[in-house]
């Protein structure tokens, strides 16, 4: 298999799993009832997803762990959380994210 | 309400919903926008890019599934990885099915598609006073038709746009910085809180294990910490 073809492949998969979840119980109508411990299971997967995806990839450079004052994403998301946090406003929390990025770049 | 439309009820609700989105569509735009661009940024060609918009039509997905298909990681993950993300469509679609489950499979199936997190909100928030099925069935989908076109035009800009913009901006990190958004306000419960934090230890440690299987395990552990927690927080008196 091609890297590209892979690539592909990969794309229309996950196209799926949005058009799977989408239409699940929709689709089936009565006979799918969501038993509370699925339902559960199901509210916590996008937190449990986007830590395991955010975090790593905001504390590694590459492969290897970066703490170092170099790592400017990692105050970075941060300010951006935090500004979410009090906001609520996704708008001011990327501008806010990306500033202080952008500044940490350019003064180091 | 606006006198234009006022005989026909089910045409008034179209309208309704597509007004009462109106508000939200400067900062659906924008995330869009750097969904696009973070796309374009990231090193997928082009038509990749644009290929995963069109077909996925969901911004944290798609930024969660984008490292990993860069990397070339194995399909299986990549998608298992986006189909997590996209779970919380299942409680979606499990809410309007209560309420649209009259109409007819084809009907159902069309409005399905375009189960969005925005429009969700908005649609639960006005089903109270809404009529008929058939009423809030155009309700919601005048809410989805104006974030399904904005939407996408919005990506198509930021991906077609990204081309010019020198990649030492770093604006491939304002994907990034959108998944931190999109995961902080969920922090705000200990359950969930609780699953990210042993789902992101878990993928830091176990992030150099083959086919990126660490990311798979760090997730599912997640998510039984934060429902072990939830289930003994519901047992308490």
């Amino acid at each position: 298999m091609s890297e590209a073809f892979a690539t592909w492949v990969a794309i229309v998969g996950i196209g799926l799993t949005g058009v799977v979840t989408r239409l699940s119980c929709v689709a089936l109508g009565e006979r799918l009832q969501l038993p509370p411990l699925a339902e559960r299971a199901l509210r916590y997967a996008p937190a449990a997803a986007l830590g395991a995806i955010v975090v790593p990839a905001l504390l590694t450079s590459g492969e290897a762990l970066d703490l170092s004052l170099g790592n400017h994403r990692l105050p970075a998301a941060l300010v951006a959380g935090l500004v979410m946090w009090r906001t609520r406003g996704m708008l001011w929390a990327i501008s806010a994210g990306i500033a202080v990025f952008t500044a940490l770049r350019l003064a180091f | 309400m606006s006198g234009a439309a006022a005989a026909d009820p089910r045409a008034r609700a179209f309208a309704a919903g597509a007004r009462d989105i109106l508000p939200t569509m400067p900062a659906n735009a924008a995330w869009a926008l750097v969904t696009g661009i973070a796309m374009a940024q990231s090193g997928l060609p082009l038509g990749q890019g644009v290929g995963l918009s069109l077909i996925a039509y969901a911004g944290s997905a798609q930024l969660a599934a984008l490292p990993l298909l860069v990397a070339g990681a194995p399909v299986w993950i990549t998608v298992l990885t986006a189909l997590m993300v996209n779970l919380r469509f299942v409680i979606y679609s499990a809410a309007l099915s209560r309420t649209f489950k009259v109409l007819p499979l084809g009907q159902r199936l069309g409005l399905g598609y375009f189960i969005g997190d925005i429009s969700f909100v908005l649609y639960l928030r006005a089903e109270e006073r809404l009529g008929s099925p058939a009423e809030r069935a155009r309700y919601f989908m005048g809410l989805s038709l104006v974030l399904f076109f904005v939407w996408h035009l919005a990506s198509l800009v930021g991906l077609f746009a990204a081309a010019s913009i020198p990649r030492e901006w770093g604006l491939d990190f304002a994907g990034l910085l959108a998944l931190v958004a999109l995961l902080a306000p969920m922090l705000a419960s200990r359950p969930a809180l609780a699953g990210s934090a042993v789902a992101a230890v878990l993928a830091t440690l176990a992030r150099h294990w083959p086919f990126r299987l660490g990311l798979v395990v760090a997730i599912l552990a997640g998510i039984a910490v934060a429902v072990a927690l939830d289930g003994r927080r519901r047992s308490e008196p």
